[in-house]
């Protein structure tokens, strides 16, 4: 070991009764250039517990838990394990105490398999790796806490819910007690969640302790047994007990005023087809992702592409943007076809387009906001950043960025904030006035207040005649934004219903595949 | 087996912090200076004495000071080269030949134009087809990069070698266009009067000099400030997303590679419309074109800092050989000092990026010793 450790009295959390406290982090700061985030946190969490972290995007929420799990060291505070006072001078100091992270971006090599993943940055390996050793060892520890897993599939073959499943095992394997889970269910489908869930309640019974970090607050009511609200980086409220609270109350607890997330459908007219989609079809790798896609955004009107992640939605995406030729069919944007001819060409008919994926995608990680905000705009010869400002400054403010201003680096951003540039950049028109909109998971990572101020934006688009394209895993979200809704299946869609009259249980069928053409 | 009761960890910071950028480089010199003074201790030289000549011949006299900067003209070139190619991260090593072409290049346009013009537009002429001739000499590593993803890394250090074979051969062969028909030895023909430049006074310093710093600066405002450099930016930090953006990273790759060619092959016309004024074969053996890659990796390639560490390490190496002719002492003396200082800054990076700490290991207490 190599961390010093002494007595040290214990935390103020630790009340009598309870299971023994596994972890404390006693008066926390952690200061950024310009931000405080973390104010004198206390945080604790018991062996066998769900502690839930809630809090606004930029609350510090990860940064706590990056300080939890030896990847930032506090300014100020420190740390209880087991009664005895610990230093976590990296990760692995961190891991050598039980204490592991998942975080939201998987850090796993694609190429590998699952155990030779799971066993990667193991330091005592032995010298020949027998490799059907390793791999029942993997399943074994896989299987004690019902996440089942292939040890020989290829990681890159998998689902993120099984990339997720293999990084618990890794932390798990390596003798994780705690285990920090940052917004674990921003990337999983409601199935994958019952099954993340199934298995927090065997790592608890185990007598493990997890840290779970989450903006659904239906799913934190759900599995916490506690909840610690942060703000501003500071702890603002306890809540405790499983189902003593609703949604409603964390919602008014986190942002300190009440949220509504209902939706005015449009009752508006609708103009001209702005989007022409015809006869789509793509193979990539002699393998059809998508088949035969015919449909029509209007302006003024939002189509949801419902659908279980991986049916063909991303690529449907990145065809309409023009980041892919499709093998056949035609793409119009107002008017003009632009199948074939790369983004920009669809950009300068009036797309503004959203991506799955921010930083790395939609927003380039080393570069300020104001550098993001020009990524797909009209550049000078020589980049005027001086007249961006003004505007960068006045959406940090509209779409409340909690940001050091203009000049901040995508990659400190927190995650929600990173979504939020994201958004504010598409959405705020480019290189011509947006007419059609493409937005994936639009409020994905966000936190409540966020995803109101979105949707009321992108129903301000819609009733200002832009078309817009929804495509989203979040059902609730699709039903109750749409004005027409479309469900992928396999790279086809398969059914389709105006969004009032959409019925959940026959839009979830054809989700699954279970329904043939029902217009 | 012999049991090592500890062991070294590095592990990866998740932030540098600041200061660390700065106490690194001080103190790795001084671990240099340190590790240099025991050994010259060892061999019986005066600590004192070996560095202040040092100092003296690399930066503290008028001579000094002026070949630093003459060497650095070129380094400073070569430096930006390799750097430049780095803002994308890309790996030019063959900076060297490009060097070697942009003496053909340069010698070429000398020759080959006469003494007619004047000289404000024959050295600019020169240079510019020296560093024409660098960038040709790099187009096939580029093409195939940006199409094929073929490792430039290979090609353009294998390009030296051919590079080299050049400059062999339109020296020894008799009757060459860039070889002088009037002696028998085989030697590189002069380029026209107006071709070459004086320098400065006394000094071995020429007018390049500024060109270099220049150079240096004005590329580094391209990447700061251009589309170009956003563009550089973007596809470094990022090829998805610049994709995602419809940023063209074939053509902006072609380009960063072309521009990392010339400036090899207009440090290579430099030397020719500066101290040599032709091709003498000797330069192939002085390295200036990998000297530039280390000159870029002290400066963290940056692109301004360049210029600092250009005159540094130029500073080391006139300084160094200075030793010889200044004191009894050999000039591998010399070259070792260099060769330190350079081993403890580009090794000092580590502490930079990793924390690294000693962590004892449990004996185990069945270790069989095997004689
Ligand atoms: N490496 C960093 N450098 C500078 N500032 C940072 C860095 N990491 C985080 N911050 C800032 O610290 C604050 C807290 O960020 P943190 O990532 O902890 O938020 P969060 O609660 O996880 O939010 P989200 O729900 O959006 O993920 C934010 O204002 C963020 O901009
Ligand atoms: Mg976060």
């Amino acid at each position: 070991m190599s961390n010093t450790s002494h007595e040290v009295a214990q935390g103020p959390h630790h009340t009598s009764g309870a299971a023994p406290t596994a972890l404390s982090a006693h008066s926390i700061d952690k200061k950024f250039p310009g931000v405080l985030a973390n104010d004198s946190v206390d945080f604790d969490v018991r062996a066998g517990e769900v502690h839930t972290l809630l809090g606004e995007n930029g609350a510090g929420k990860s940064t706590l838990a990056a300080v939890l799990c030896g990847l930032y060291q506090p300014d100020a505070g420190y740390l209880i394990r087991n009664g005895k006072r610990i230093n976590l001078s990296s990760p692995r100091a961190g891991l050598q105490h039980g204490i592991a992270m998942v975080h939201q971006h998987f850090r796993l090599v694609d190429r590998f398999t699952v155990s030779e993943n799971v066993i990667l940055g193991s330091r005592d390996l032995p010298y020949r790796l027998i490799r059907r050793e390793i791999d029942e060892k993997v399943a074994a520890v896989a299987e004690s806490y019902g996440l089942p897993i292939d040890p020989e599939a290829i990681v890159g073959t998998l689902s993120v819910g099984q990339r997720q499943r293999v990084e618990i095992v890794k932390a798990l394997y390596q003798g994780a007690e705690i285990l920090l889970l940052d917004e674990p269910t921003a990337v999983l489908v409601p199935s994958e969640v019952e099954k993340l869930f199934e298995n927090v309640h065997a790592m608890t019974a185990a007598g493990k302790s997890i840290v779970f970090i989450s903006h659904k607050l239906g799913e934190v009511v759900e599995i916490s047994d506690r909840i610690t609200v942060l703000r501003n980086g500071r702890v603002t409220g306890h809540v405790s007990g499983r189902g003593t609270t609703d949604t409603k109350e964390l919602a008014r607890l986190m942002v300190g005023r009440d949220i509504e997330l209902n939706s005015q459908r449009a009752t508006h007219a609708m103009g001209h087809e702005v989007l022409q989609i015809r006869d789509l079809s793509l193979d990539v790798d002699d393998v059809a992702v998508l088949t035969d896609i015919s449909f029509n955004v209007r302006a003024g009107e939002m189509v949801g592409i419902a659908g279980v992640a991986g049916n063909g939605q991303r690529e449907l995406a990145d065809t309409i943007a023009g980041l892919i030729s499709p093998t056949s069919g035609s793409i119009t944007i107002s008017g003009a076809m632009t199948t074939d001819r790369g983004p920009i060409a669809a950009r300068e008919v009036g797309l503004a387009y959203v991506p799955e994926d921010r930083l790395g995608v939609g927003l380039v990680p080393s570069m300020s906001i104001i550098d993001n905000l020009l990524l797909t705009r009209n550049r000078q010869t020589v980049v005027d950043r001086f007249s961006v400002r003004p505007e960068a400054t006045r959406l940090i403010e509209q779409f409340e960025i909690k940001a050091n201003g203009p000049d901040h680096l995508a990659r400190k951003l927190s995650g929600g904030n990173a979504q939020k540039v994201l958004l504010a950049r598409e959405l705020s028109g480019g290189r011509t006035a947006t007419r059609l909109l493409v937005v994936c998971s639009p409020t994905r990572g966000l936190d409540v207040g966020a995803i109101e101020t979105v949707r009321r934006i992108l129903n301000d688009a819609r009733s200002a005649g832009q078309a817009i394209l929804l495509i989203s895993e979040d059902l609730d979200e699709v039903l109750s934004l749409s004005d027409r809704v479309l469900v992928l299946y396999r790279g086809a869609v398969v059914h389709e219903a105006l969004g009032e009259a959409a019925e959940l249980s026959q839009v979830g069928a054809a989700m699954a595949g279970l329904s043939s053409q029902s217009h | 087996m012999m049991h090592i009761p500890f062991r070294v960890v590095f592990e990866q910071r998740g932030e540098t912090p600041r200061r660390l950028s700065l106490i690194v480089p001080l103190v790795s010199v001084l671990a240099a200076l340190f590790f240099g003074a025991l050994f010259l201790l060892a061999t019986g030289y005066s600590v004192f004495d070996t560095y202040t000549n040092m100092f003296k011949g690399g930066f503290a006299s008028f001579n000094g000071i002026t070949d630093t900067l003459a060497l650095s003209t070129v380094l400073i070139c070569t430096g930006v080269s390799a750097a430049f190619a780095f803002q994308m991260n890309l790996y030019n090593i063959g900076g060297e030949g490009q060097l070697y072409l942009g003496l053909i290049g340069g010698a070429w346009a000398g020759i080959a134009l006469g003494d007619h013009l004047p000289s404000l537009i024959m050295v600019p002429i020169l240079l510019i087809c020296g560093a024409l001739a660098g960038a040709a000499w790099i187009f096939v590593p580029a093409l195939v990069r940006s199409r094929l993803g073929t490792s430039e890394i290979v090609s353009t250090l294998l390009l030296t070698y051919i590079g080299a074979s050049l400059i062999k051969h339109v020296i020894y062969t008799p009757g060459s266009f860039f070889r002088n028909p009037n002696t028998s030895f085989p030697q590189g023909r002069r380029v026209a009067d107006s071709a070459s430049l004086d320098s400065f006074g006394s000094s071995r310093l020429y007018p390049t000099f500024f060109v270099a710093v220049v150079v240096a600066g004005a590329l580094y405002w391209v990447v700061k400030r251009t589309e170009f450099g956003y563009r550089i930016n973007v596809i470094s930090d990022s090829p998805r997303a610049a994709h995602y953006a419809g940023i063209n990273s074939r053509r902006t790759t072609m380009m960063v590679m072309s521009i990392s060619g010339a400036l090899s092959g207009l440090a290579g016309a430099m030397l020719i419309v500066g101290p040599y004024g032709k091709i003498e074969p000797s330069i192939i053996t002085l390295g200036y074109g990998y000297a530039g890659i280390v000159v870029a990796a002290l400066a963290r390639n940056n692109l301004a800092v360049i210029i600092i560490s250009g005159i540094l390490f130029s500073g080391l190496r006139v300084g160094g050989n200075n030793l010889q002719v200044t004191t009894d002492t050999p000039i591998h003396i010399g070259v070792m000092l260099q060769g330190a200082i350079l081993l403890f800054a580009l090794g000092g990076e580590a502490f930079r990026r990793y924390h690294i700490h000693i962590v004892r290991t449990q004996t185990q207490p069945n270790i069989k010793m095997s004689a």
